[in-house]
């Protein structure tokens, strides 16, 4: 039998072609997911693991606690720990150095870094050093610096020449005294790297008589493990002791965490999306050709083949099915993953990857969806093909019996409904890891678009004939012809709009969602910034604290105050974040939205152990005015604060406000610097503006804009990541393309007979095309609009789910409008293929076809 | 008993004409359709088939032809090629004194639009539409209006009384083939060509079928074709050409059904007789 079911494969290789294609952009999707990610894991390992040459211990800050950001350091290390850790039996040498970001600037223009941060860090001796120069030397003297060689070739640049360098005291002008490969990368993803004296980056960055980090080496005969354990017990405890391994481990797993695992989570959503949607495409598939084939499992059964054996022999089929294509969507995801990396490296992110990381888990896991998908999809036409009669051999035109399936379809759907309703809003509001909430909305989700599809084949007529009116009133006999055909086989169209349907119903959760978090952000910073300017730093970085005063000192400035925020351990549980803010010159520049009888009074109060708590933070931790609370900071220190006033802002302001003095004192002095510079202008604001941008040219990092420039910014920014999250969501709707192309091909095949006899009697090949294009284009108008109606619907429940954090429910009526009309193409082109086979149609063989 | 048969063999024959070996050029087409010399080769070289092996005919406008001969005798090819539906490999068809086999293949699909109607043995009517919509697809196709009098006088020829609204799947067979022939009637072809149209029917609703066909002849002057093997079905017609191995063998006026048995007896007992070429 298995062999009956690949000689079928093999005998209809359009409609193989096609429904395999299905899987294999699904599988691609997820096997290049894995792939590129475990490139990434392994390439930075590979990093952290040179660097760690010559290192045997690592000895840093520890974090006074851990909290959701990883990257969250505890500080830095007194200059004098580094005697106590030279003290230490077994050591045989100790170095200590200063990282911090900044930036450069070459001809007086900043140096754009794609995203990618610049790190200056202190050059270390020979030993500790992961440099390898290639020109010249470490810096020396103070006043040198040395880069990294993709810099150097990025911007033309050699020793002796004179860069800029963004620090906290503004912009330094230096000399390079030497280009170095880090390891043996020209950069690390794109970062660009300066190595600087330990006294310049210990004065430019705010850490006098300070260390990030102490490398140590150990005495010949002493293991790392043993160095570490006596390091621990001779040094305080705030330093932080890891043996090189164990650094490089940790690094890993912070980058993994940082990158890898949220850029697979992310990519392997998607990649599920064109799964699903494929599996409606395999179904469809598998339904129609079961149908087009009872003859010849009839006649199967009549020779006495069992109904296992049929059932058998269509599992076989979809099973061989699911493996090619599964292969062939690993060998695509690979080519995905190259391809993806080519990008990065055309943007200038070079991500450092390692070779093709085709791990097991990547193999076992796409042909397991891969295979699995095309088995489950194919079950209940399968089934239903067990259930022809042997007697349908000797009738032309036998229908199949209806399935087992159908008469109890609108229970499955109405079970499928309730579960998905249930599961969507247990992940919504049930308290949960985000992992298994995620789970629960996205099998919800799947559930009711299953539910949905069941029950679709119901409105396909109707739908069918309001959007078949305008083709049926002006286009005539192929338009009235190709709305009968649309609703000759709802369940078919319904089905295959269903896969179209999934496609744009995300594409439009995430249009909708998306508008509303603009409308809800955006108008955030318009109702509470009360200022004509605003500065910030590079891509979601801080400012160097200096440039407050600058910003001050520009004339047609009124008033200037930075927005300072760092996360913080409430009562010894989770984390919060605590914004400081000098509520003198604040304070007229922001219109908070207070609560239970608040004013701006408050803030003249804002002192001390004082605090505002943002509505939510109140509610998470039962606060009211005269209540306390307990932050911890990353000093290690621990400071008790007393609402005084509550005010609602879910989105800029999140947790609680303090002032700065108090702010000052949680905070390490290196992580002190502002997110945000306001201004308020007493002169033309176009003017102060320029006049600031000019001022701020010391601080290469920070950007200046008005404040309507800026919110306008804020919407180009989640404007790109609609952009990049459409282009993923394409491979759905390419997916659903070739489930409709499929469908017609298979049911131009069916109706070979008619359209013979339409052709015969004067129908014209163009008519004839013209037929199949409006069919067409009906079952993807029924997909898009199907996928509109559950898109926003979508977006509403989560929006209102989320209007306490302020994501308001906006719809974005000519994106709408927009969807539909691709929705449409979709149709046009899925007909071109199909429609031509219809027009080339052989009459004579068609009106003797059986 | 044989020899008596013999005898009304030799006078049906004699009703008939032994086509001549050179045709006639046309004069003034009085006929609908003309057709000179047409051969159709299938296949090339040793494989090579003449469906076809050099056939002229003439088809008077208002008469009703039926075409006969035993499977392979070449009278479905030779219905396909008299109405555009497959190209000869030689010779020349004239449709209402248009030379289609020259016609390009929009222009012929036109022209069978507007001037040649179908009927098929397995009655092709769409599934989706109703009887009457299927009545009346050739007008939708060509754009047409509908001539309402004309409509009413088709659907009073059928006979389908308050079935025009049913789907065909909801008809009997020999209703769904009388909604088959109005089609081909509808728009008023200057011929209609019916494949076997009897094939797939009871000899009762054959009959009703074939009634309908006669009386389109008769009442409405219209030109029919029909191929068939059924010599009940050729009863109808006012002309008979008998075909064999692809050559005219004999054409006959009107003819009772015995006739016909006997004709098709004695052309048999010539083939057997090894004056014919491989049956196709």
């Amino acid at each position: 039998m298995i062999r009956l079911s690949l000689r079928d494969l093999w005998g209809r290789k359009l409609r193989t072609a096609l429904t395999m294609l299905a899987i294999v952009l699904g599988v691609a999707m997820i096997a290049g997911t894995y792939v590129i990610t475990d490139q990434i894991d392994n390439g930075f390992h590979n990093i952290f693991e040179k660097a760690a040459v010559g290192t045997d211990v690592n000895i840093t800050r520890k974090a006074a606690f851990s909290g959701s950001d990883v990257f969250s350091s505890g500080g830095a290390l007194p200059v004098a720990l580094l005697d106590q850790v030279r003290a230490v039996k077994g050591v045989a040498d100790a170095a200590g150095t200063v990282e911090a970001s900044g930036a450069v600037v070459v001809n007086g223009k900043s140096v754009s870094t794609g995203g990618a941060p610049t790190l200056v860090f202190s050059t270390a001796p020979p030993r500790f050093s992961q440099s390898t120069y290639i020109a010249g030397a470490a810096p020396a003297r103070d006043g040198t610096v040395a880069i990294n060689a993709k810099l150097a070739t990025d911007k033309h640049l050699q020793v002796g020449d004179t860069i800029g360098l963004g620090t906290e005291q503004g912009q330094q002008q230096v000399v390079i005294s030497g280009i170095f490969d880090f390891g043996n990368s020209t950069s690390i993803g794109g970062a660009t790297l300066v190595a600087t004296t330990v006294a310049d980056a210990q004065r430019w960055y705010n850490q006098e008589g300070q260390y990030s980090a102490i490398s140590v080496a150990a005495e010949p005969g002493v293991t790392p493990d043993t160095l570490a354990a006596r390091l621990k017990t001779a040094l305080p405890a705030y330093a932080e002791v890891k043996t090189s391994a164990q650094s490089v481990a940790d690094n890993t797993k912070a980058v993994s965490d940082a990158i890898g695992n949220v850029l697979r989570t992310i990519l392997l959503a998607f990649g599920g999306v064109a799964v699903i949607v494929g599996a409606f495409i395999i179904f469809n598939a598998f339904s129609i050709t079961v149908a087009q084939r009872i003859r010849e499992f009839a006649m199967l059964r009549s020779l006495g083949a069992t109904r296992r054996q049929v059932l058998a022999s269509v599992i076989g089929e979809a099973g061989a099915l699911g493996l090619i294509a599964s292969l062939l969507g690993i060998a695509a995801g690979i080519g995905i993953a190259k391809g993806i990396n080519a990008l990065f490296h055309a943007v200038g992110a070079d991500i450092p990857t390692s070779g093709i990381a085709l791990a097991p888990r990547t193999i076992v896991v796409s042909l397991v969806v891969g295979i699995g998908v095309a088995l489950l999809a194919a079950l209940a036409p399968a089934l239903r093909a067990t259930r022809v009669p042997p007697v349908a051999a000797l009738h032309e035109g036998a229908t199949l019996p209806p399935s087992v399936v159908s008469r109890y379809s609108p229970i499955i759907a109405a079970v499928a409904a309730v579960v998905g309703g249930v599961s969507l809003a247990a992940g919504m509001f049930v308290h949960g890891t985000t992992a298994s909430r995620l789970f629960e909305m996205g099998l919800g989700a799947v559930l009711i678009f299953v539910a949905v599809a069941m029950v679709a084949k119901h409105v396909v007529r109707p739908l069918a004939s309001v959007i078949g009116w305008p083709a049926a009133r002006f286009a005539g006999s192929s338009g009235r012809l190709a709305r009968e055909n649309a609703t000759r086989n709802p369940a078919r169209i319904a089905a295959t709009a269903a896969a179209l349907m999934i496609g744009l119903a995300v594409v439009v959760f995430v249009a909708v969602f998306a508008q509303g978090f603009k409308t809800s952000f955006v108008s955030a910073v318009d109702r509470s910034v009360n200022a004509a300017i605003v500065v910030s730093g590079q891509s979601g970085g801080t400012i160097p604290d200096g440039a407050l005063a600058t910003v001050r000192a520009v004339p047609g400035v009124e008033q200037a105050a930075g927005v300072y925020s760092a996360t913080t351990q409430i009562n010894g549980g989770s984390t919060a974040s605590m914004t400081g803010v000098d509520p003198v010159t604040f304070g007229p520049m922001w219109r908070f939205h207070w609560l239970k009888g608040g004013s701006d009074a408050l803030l003249g109060k804002l002192t001390g152990g004082a605090a505002l708590v943002e509505e939510q933070f109140a509610a998470k931790y039962n606060l009211s005015k005269g209540k306390s609370f307990v932050a911890l900071g990353q000093t290690g220190t621990k400071q008790r604060f007393t609402v005084i006033g509550e005010f609602r802002d879910p989105t800029l302001l999140t947790g609680f406000t303090v002032s700065q003095n108090a702010f000052d004192r949680l905070v390490p002095s290196n992580q002190r610097d502002p997110f945000y510079i306001i201004a308020s202008s007493s002169a033309d604001p176009a003017q102060t503006e320029a006049a600031v941008a000019t001022a701020l040219k010391a601080f290469p990092t920070a950007k200046v804009q008005t404040k309507a420039d800026y919110t306008a910014s804020l919407k180009k920014q989640v404007d790109q990541l609609l952009t990049l999250i459409y282009a993923l969501l394409a491979v759905s709707v390419i997916i659903s393309v070739f489930g409709i192309v499929n469908t017609l091909v298979l049911s131009v095949y069916e109706r070979t007979r008619e359209i013979g006899m339409l052709r015969a009697i004067g129908t014209t090949r163009r008519q004839m095309r013209r037929i199949v294009r409006y069919e067409s284009v009906t079952t993807s108008i029924i997909g898009g609009i199907l996928g509109t109606v559950l898109g926003v619907l979508f977006a509403y429940v989560v929006s209102t789910r989320l209007a306490s954090q302020g994501i308001t429910f906006s719809v974005p009526w000519g994106q709408l409008v927009v969807f539909l009309i691709v929705a449409g193409f979709v149709g046009v082109i899925a007909a071109v293929l199909p429609a031509r086979r219809a027009a080339r149609v052989n009459i004579l063989d068609a009106i003797h076809y059986e | 008993m044989s020899d008596v048969r013999q005898q009304g063999i030799e006078i049906v024959l004699q009703a008939c004409e032994r086509p001549p070996s050179t045709p006639e050029p046309v004069v003034g087409a009085p006929a609908v359709v003309v057709a000179r010399d047409l051969t159709r080769r299938y296949g090339t070289g040793d494989a090579a088939v003449d469906a076809l092996g050099g056939v002229s005919i003439d088809l008077a406008r208002g008469r009703f032809t039926a075409i006969m001969g035993p499977s392979g005798s070449g009278k479905s090819t030779l219905m396909h090629v008299l109405a555009g539906l497959d190209n000869p490999t030689s010779g020349a068809v004239w449709i209402d004194g248009v030379e289609i086999t020259a016609l390009k293949e929009r222009q012929l699909t036109q022209l069978r639009r507007d001037k040649v109607g179908f009927i098929f043995q397995t009655f092709n009517l769409l599934p989706m539409l109703t009887a009457k919509e299927n009545l009346v697809l050739p007008l939708t196709i060509a754009g047409t209006k509908l001539d309402e009098a004309w409509l009413a006088t088709l659907v009073d020829a059928v006979a389908l009384g308050d079935r025009l609204g049913h789907r065909p799947s909801e008809l009997s067979g020999g209703q769904q083939q009388r909604v088959a022939i109005a089609r081909a009637l509808v728009s008023r072809p200057v011929v209609i060509f019916a494949d076997e149209p009897t094939g797939n029917l009871d000899s009762k609703t054959g009959d009703e079928v074939l009634g309908l066909l006669r009386r389109s002849a008769g009442e409405f002057g219209q030109t029919i074709v029909m191929v068939t093997h059924d010599a009940r079905a050729a009863t109808v017609a006012d002309r008979i050409v008998f075909l064999q191995d692809g050559r005219i063998e004999l054409d006959c006026g009107r003819m009772s059904r015995d006739e016909i048995y006997d004709t098709i007896k004695s052309l048999e007992a010539t083939s057997e007789r090894g004056d014919g070429g491989p049956a196709r």
